[in-house]
């Protein structure tokens, strides 16, 4: 993948039918159909999957990592995003799930939840120890790190500056397995397993490090079937897995893959969670207008509800936040993360960005500023002439838009309909 | 570049509409972003048009911001048909401020807004006449040709 296409989000010609679900459904218009078909504009598309949700043909998925790359490496761990745990129905044990994943192939498979509850502790500790400045906000969601990026590059100093958990989970195993197994680094392959395409970016093209201590992801669409016939096949572990509940989960990290999940653990801070890819375009607007300044940590994640309302899950998002809440509330507040341990690893920079999160600002009309002014005002004349009906027929999301796209010569008037009658 | 090559734009700002506050201040924002004006004057404009923006809704009637831009400076006129400010020096001074408690229940009237606007701008001026309104020009100077 190159930086050219870096985007995973993928259109089917064949299955594409140039219609305009995907259009309106883009928070960033970075979509238009050429000749038919929808294009995406690389520059302006932020991973975010709602064209996924929106197209009503199939057209739209995700490149995801296949299961035949994964047997380029000898020994293959699963890090499976804690949403997993929602889409199975409530009989289902958490530790069956991770079982089943043993069973379709993973050599080892690493629980998030633990590594969830890590990294909300260094984000409490972050907070006390930076006064200023305010809001802060969490970086988990690998979306709102490029929203904030490119649209709102003012406030990348907001970020929080600590690894989201599947990062710092492949670093603890990359730092461990070669030496416990006694194998070579690259033999070790480590697959994140996300319910959304935007991890999959975030690990070709990490924003806060060299590389990605992760080699791959696949969603949890595509895993689903997979480990639904494991799970069905395998009497034996359930009985195990009753019997000898191994692993240790944390409620407090489970609770991470709904929204609020990483301000519900911090009861002696101002937080705000927000929802959904428009409500946290909205918040950031706000953010970048002087507002909020007496929050001490925003969460924003663009998937409703959180993860577990990403676009690559299967089960629907009422019926996952249920079955997480319930594991949630079994498991309890208890931490399970020693607090010495998350100390020695904050001080070590073990839970750190390797570098700040850089602005990449969105390209001006123009780079020249008098020429930027003069093509904004006649952007604005031709909004004017245009019929405001917004239909998409143009193959842009909007009037304006269109209207910006031809100011930028990337489309002409007449490819409106309606100007072509007037003509 | 003269003024009337100048970007220009005029907002309408209507008094105690508090449910499109922000509205115009973001639609200013992302327009001097547009036009590749740089970061910290695209923040600061933004700052304190929003400032501006919520006096009218707060205290006004009616109101208007008119925006300006040339390569090197964008400058912000708002104007509002209000009552006015009794002594713009204490206006003008941190803490003061005339809201209401349904206001500072909004998270509103910390007394920071004129102050806000005076530290995020180049060149800041005030008329106000009592029973009439008041008058700001807010001008943000660039610098030099890229951002």
């Amino acid at each position: 993948m190159t930086e050219a296409n870096r985007h995973p989000i993928h259109i089917h010609d064949d299955a594409c039918i140039g219609c305009v679900h995907c259009l309106t459904a883009c928070p960033t218009k970075a979509i238009r159909i050429k000749n038919g078909k929808a294009r995406i504009i690389s520059e302006l598309c932020i991973d975010c999957g709602e064209c996924i949700r929106y197209c009503p043909h199939d057209a739209i998925d995700s490149l995801t990592t296949s299961f035949s790359d994964l047997n380029a490496f000898k020994y293959k761990v699963a890090i499976p995003a804690t949403v997993l745990y929602g889409q199975f129905d409530n009989a289902t044990l958490p530790n069956e799930i991770l079982f089943a994943l043993r069973r379709i192939g993973f050599d080892c498979v690493y629980e998030l939840s633990t590594i969830c509850e890590l990294n909300n502790a260094a984000i409490a500790k972050y907070i006390d120890s930076h006064p200023k400045p305010r809001p802060l906000i969490a970086s988990t969601c690998p979306v709102v790190a490029r929203l904030i990026q490119h649209r709102f590059p003012s406030l990348c100093d907001l970020i929080v500056p600590i690894e989201p958990p599947r990062e710092i989970a492949a670093k603890i195993l990359r730092a461990n397995l070669p030496r416990v197994l006694k194998i070579a680094p690259t033999d070790i392959g480590i697959i994140h397993i996300p319910p959304c395409p935007a991890k999959m970016v975030s690990i070709n093209f990490p924003v806060s490090m060299e590389k990605s201590y992760l080699d791959g992801a696949i969603s949890i669409r595509d895993i689903f079937n997979p480990i639904f016939q494991a799970l069905r096949q395998s009497q034996e572990d359930t009985i195990m897995c009753h019997l000898f509940p191994e692993t240790i989960f944390s409620g407090i990290g489970m609770g991470t893959a709904l929204s609020g999940g990483e301000t519900r653990g911090l009861k002696n801070h101002r937080t705000v969670a927000v929802s959904g890819v428009r409500d946290t375009i909205r918040v950031l607007d706000q953010v970048e207008l002087g507002l909020l300044k007496d929050v001490d940590l925003l969460e924003c994640t663009v998937c409703p509800d959180g993860c577990v309302g990403g676009p690559l899950a299967v089960e629907n998002r009422f019926l996952a936040k249920s079955r997480i809440l319930r594991l949630v509330n079994q498991m309890g507040e208890r931490t399970v993360v020693d607090s010495s341990d998350m100390s020695m690893l904050y001080h070590k920079d073990f839970l750190s960005f390797s570098h700040p999160i850089k602005p990449v600002p969105d390209l001006p009309l123009d780079d020249d500023r008098g020429r930027a002014i003069l093509k904004a005002k006649r952007r604005n004349k031709l909004v004017k002439q245009l019929p405001s009906k917004d239909c998409g027929a143009c193959g842009a999301p909007d009037c304006r838009t269109l209207a910006d796209d031809i100011v930028r010569d990337q489309a002409a008037l007449p490819d409106c309909p309606f100007m072509k009658e007037e003509k | 570049m003269n003024e009337e090559n100048a970007y220009q734009q005029e907002f309408q700002v209507k008094g105690g509409d508090f449910t499109r506050a922000g509205e115009v201040s973001c639609e200013i924002k992302n327009l001097l972003k547009e036009l590749g004006l740089s970061a910290p004057i695209v923040r600061r404009a933004a700052i304190a048009a929003y400032e501006a923006e919520m006096n009218i809704i707060m205290y006004a009637w009616q109101g208007r911001l008119d925006l300006s831009v040339t390569p090197d400076r964008v400058r912000i006129v708002v104007e509002d048909k209000g009552p006015g400010i009794q002594d713009v020096e204490l206006a003008l001074s941190e803490g003061y401020s005339t809201a209401t408690p349904e206001m500072r229940e909004l998270g509103f009237g910390a007394g920071m807004g004129l102050p806000n606007i005076k530290k995020n701008t180049d060149d800041f001026r005030i008329v106000s006449e009592v029973g009439r309104g008041t008058r700001l020009e807010m001008t943000f100077l660039g610098n030099g040709h890229k951002p």
